[in-house]
């Protein structure tokens, strides 16, 4: 008794895994292969077809959706990698590192919080909402994470470095420009892709900070959900499904070399 | 004019003073070592002339400019830092050529320089690699032609072969030394081992943990002549007697009284006064000899063989004061074997004998 | 000295202006609104037209009422239930990744990442497929003669059930984190000292985890919190947690000063709960450790 005893506690961690993962894949597995059926009605398979995606290209909405998220995410991504070098690179310098608490607390709140007080102030002082003030809100968000992010990469800097070039004759400015972005390349790569796939992945902020004519896929989805099932969102939701899985790869591969998390 | 003059400079640290009206002038070509335990500040003083470390007060002149408010990047003063301090994300070649890029040297111009400086540092191969992938000694050369390839007036070379293995070291002073006397750049050695300094030095100064310097000149005469008990100690190894003064002799305690030679009338009779006598000049033997001004006896207490040296250590006989002895192994099959417990005399010139100044007993 | 003067204030001045851009972009973007949320809490009927009133403490007096509370303590218990599971179900699969697989470890960790990556609605939606009247359980059951009538979704087990989906990863990875940094080989001189598996957990390998923990349940509680999205779209849709009556008053009632005051209660109310969980998640493990004197805590 003892011995099957064994074998079950034994066994138990790895069933209780394998049950989790099966539970979190099995919806997205079923998104993915109905994203390939030729019916429309989601509980008959019918047959292979990539009907679905070719409307996806075919949509203006998806379209304009997808346009509008990735200009806002690449606004963000450029707004908050450029706004955090400076802002580290400053701070450390000027002795005053103790300021960069104060871009931790945007995580304390809960999103719905900074959601609606965004769009309050936005509304009060007659700022048209649309694609700007949602560069400005997931702006916010990318500062909270790639500024940690950069800071780190940054301290880690040997001082000595900065001091050599000095030391052979180049500005502060060169040293900047040939030394220190140069060795900030992997934290600023990482932080960049964070952001863009947070800004990809938000739908609160653009909930409240957004216009109809400023749809993004996030938005997409949701008023889709509304209306029912269709297999377009599969579609779509496979392809974004793909993009994450790319991005955490490059991640993943990065963290291998250089630890980053 | 390459010489350095750093006057008065005073330099404190969270608090705590680590230079104290510091002066010293560093004679222009020549490669001057300056040696000291750790922490006592001579990397600070390298950082102050390099400019990467602002004094408290005081003034730093090259040759007959004024450089104190000169900001580091503009002064002709290159360092090869005891890390090395190369560049990561680039090569060799880049490295190299940092300095001259800089200042917006053409591409030609570089690559010819690069080349040359390569070779001057024997170096020619690997010139594209990443730096990752050099040997310790390899990256050791990239960081001194990168230092040395804008022609500085003066290189400060911050303990460059600690990082080094013993073999690699002592070929890297060799090449240090010839590198220098073929740019006539004046160097400035940074370092807390005194067999490097005393290898490569033209001029010597000996700090002390105060940040004070205790003594300062040609190796030979620091090494022969040290005047105080901290330089005989830190430079080589000696053996420290106190006694008072009678005369021309120092009686030493309970041993007896050995002669000194005094070309100057220092203190008075009666006082109290240290010598410091380095163990390969005294003379060990079981036989009685002649020619000698001072002897001791004792026994010996302890042999330790070296290859090139032997050390004994010997106690003296009346006070139990214990002596260190070297003594080089000339031969084979030596005449006298001289093991422990032996009794022996230990014969020495008085001309040998250093009177230690500035003592406090 | 002037000229020297000057060029160290110019270079001071070049890092002061380095900062500037962010630091403003926080304060006026993340300071200022919620400032703007207090303020326009205290004013009477202040709706997105203009100010109507004046300084007023009814705004929260009359949110003060029965029906609000309910649904603060509804928002908070599911956001506890869903805190609870994630962490009972998180917990072991990070433990298992962490410390016991070694094969796998890479393509495990590769799949417990992408979920957390991926844009929350697109699994609301996976499951949503699956639980939705013509979805696939649905019609699974159907084959036996179990078929609902009715969606299997629009109830408290299928929102629960979505959100522990969505949140998991963000209890796992935490808590993989802080296990990671254990040092395995104290592990082994745990179980070479004597200790069985029992004492090795409670005494080394909980501790070292409470950080990740405590990380871990912040990530899923404040945010589950404040959770309407999924009780939207799969729940019954009417507002009766604290975020689809804060998003009622600000986009659909346009009452701004209801919103911002029930807002600015809610956090109070967050601050409160979130502060005695702590508490009380510290006083388990501390109570745990009789005898380790664990200075870490």
């Amino acid at each position: 008794m003892g011995k099957i005893k064994r074998y079950a506690s034994f066994l138990f961690l790895p069933l209780f895994v394998v049950f989790t993962y099966v539970f979190m894949y099995v919806p997205i597995v079923v998104l993915v292969v109905y994203s390939f059926n030729k019916s429309s009605l989601p509980y008959m398979w019918t047959s292979f077809s990539v009907d679905w995606y070719r409307t996806l290209f075919y949509s203006s909405a998806i379209l304009d959706a997808f346009k509008n998220s990735m200009l806002v995410a690449f606004g963000a991504v450029v707004l908050s990698l450029l706004m955090s070098v400076l802002l580290v690179v400053g701070l450390v310098e000027l002795r005053i590192e103790r300021l960069l608490t104060m871009f931790y607390g945007t995580l304390i709140f809960p999103e719905i919080v900074l959601g609606v007080s965004l769009l309050s102030i936005f509304v009060f002082f007659s700022v048209p909402l649309g694609i700007v003030t949602l560069i400005v809100g997931h702006t916010l968000f990318g500062l909270a994470y790639s500024v940690p992010i950069i800071y780190s990469r940054y301290k880690e800097i040997n001082k000595y470095f900065i001091e050599a070039s000095m030391d052979l004759g180049a500005t502060p400015t060169q040293t900047f420009f040939r030394i220190t972005l140069p060795m900030l390349k992997p934290a600023l790569f990482v932080s960049g892709l964070l952001v863009f796939i947070i800004s990809l992945d938000d739908f609160l902020i653009a909930f409240f900070c957004s216009s109809v004519s400023s749809q993004t896929l996030s938005l997409y989805i949701f008023s889709m959900l509304r209306s029912g099932v269709s297999p377009v969102v599969n579609a779509l939701s496979t392809i974004m499904l793909l993009v994450t899985s790319v991005v955490v790869l490059v991640l993943s591969s990065i963290n291998n070399r250089i630890r980053i998390f | 004019m390459r010489s350095i003059e750093l006057k008065n400079i005073t330099k404190s640290f969270g608090g705590e003073l680590i230079l104290h009206n510091f002066s010293v002038t560093i004679p222009s070509g020549i490669f001057f070592a300056l040696l000291g335990p750790s922490g006592c500040g001579k990397t600070t003083i390298l950082r102050i002339i390099a400019g990467l470390e602002k004094q408290d007060s005081g003034s730093i002149f090259l040759g007959k400019k004024n450089i104190t408010q000169v900001p580091s990047n503009e002064r002709t003063v290159n360092t090869v830092f005891q890390n090395y301090a190369l560049f990561p994300h680039m090569n060799v070649f880049d490295n190299i050529a940092y300095p001259l890029r800089v200042k917006k040297v053409d591409t030609n111009t570089i690559e010819q320089k690069v080349l040359d400086t390569l070779k001057m540092v024997h170096l020619e191969q690997h010139i594209y690699k990443p730096i990752q992938f050099l040997s310790g000694g390899q990256q050791q050369r990239v960081a001194l032609a990168r230092a040395i390839i804008s022609e500085p007036d003066v290189l400060l070379l911050d303990e460059p072969l600690a990082a080094l293995d013993l073999g690699l070291r002592e070929k890297m002073l060799i090449e240090l030394k010839e590198l220098q006397c073929k740019l006539g750049t004046t160097f400035v050695y940074v370092t807390h081992d005194q067999s490097e300094a005393l290898t490569v030095a033209h001029q010597m100064a000996i700090m002390n943990n105060n940040g004070q310097i205790e003594q300062i000149g040609e190796p030979k005469e620091i090494y022969e002549f040290p005047r105080s008990r901290f330089v005989a100690k830190f430079v080589g190894t000696t053996n420290i007697l106190s006694g008072k003064k009678i005369g021309s002799t120092i009686e030493i305690e309970k041993e007896g009284a050995f002669s000194l030679s005094i070309s100057e009338e220092r203190k008075e009779d009666g006082k109290e006064l240290s010598i410091s006598l380095r163990p390969e000049k005294i003379y060990i033997t079981k036989d009685k000899l002649e020619g000698f001004s001072n002897v001791f006896v004792g026994t010996v207490i302890s042999v330790v063989y070296q290859g090139r040296s032997t050390q004994y250590v010997v106690k003296l006989g009346k006070s139990g004061i214990t002596v260190n002895v070297f003594e080089q192994n000339e031969e084979h099959f030596p005449k006298e074997v001289i093991e422990v417990g032996n009794l022996v005399n230990l014969y020495w010139q008085k001309e040998n004998v250093v009177i230690l100044k500035n003592e406090k007993i | 000295m002037k000229k020297s003067d000057l060029k160290s204030a110019i270079k001071k001045e070049r890092f002061f202006f380095a900062m500037v851009p962010a630091v403003v972009w926080q304060g006026l973007f993340l300071f200022l609104p919620l400032l703007f949320l207090v303020v326009i809490s205290f004013i009477k009927g202040w709706s997105y037209t203009g100010v109507h009133g004046g300084f007023t403490l009814e705004n929260y007096t009359s949110l003060l009422d029965f029906s609000h509370l309910r649904v603060l303590f509804r928002s908070f218990f599911l956001a506890l239930i869903n805190t609870t599971v994630c962490l009972l179900v998180a917990f072991p699969v990070s433990y298992f990744i962490s410390v016991k697989s070694r094969r796998w470890k890479n393509c495990l960790l590769f799949f417990l990442v992408v979920p957390f990556f991926t844009n929350f609605l697109v699994l609301v939606y996976s499951w949503f497929f699956i639980l939705e009247r013509n979805g696939v359980i649905n019609k699974f059951l159907s084959l036996f003669g179990l078929g609902v009538s009715g969606p299997l979704l629009y109830n408290m087990p299928a929102v629960l059930l979505v959100m522990v989906y969505c949140y998991l990863p963000f209890m796992a990875m935490p808590i993989y984190s802080s296990l990671e940094k254990i040092d395995k080989s104290l592990l082994e001189a745990s179980s070479d000292l004597g200790a069985n598996f029992r004492q090795t957990f409670f005494k080394v390998v909980l501790p070292m985890a409470f950080s990740g923990i405590r990380t871990g349940v912040f990530l899923v509680f404040v945010p589950s919190f404040g959770e309407f999205v999924i009780p939207t779209l799969i729940g019954k849709g009417e507002p009766f947690l604290v975020g689809s009556l804060v998003s009622y008053y600000f986009t659909q009632s346009l009452s701004p000063s209801f919103g911002a005051a029930f807002t600015s209660i809610s956090c109070v109310f967050l601050v409160i709960v979130a502060f005695l969980w702590f508490v009380l998640l510290k006083l388990i493990f501390t109570k745990n450790l009789r005898g380790s004197d664990n200075g870490k805590n």
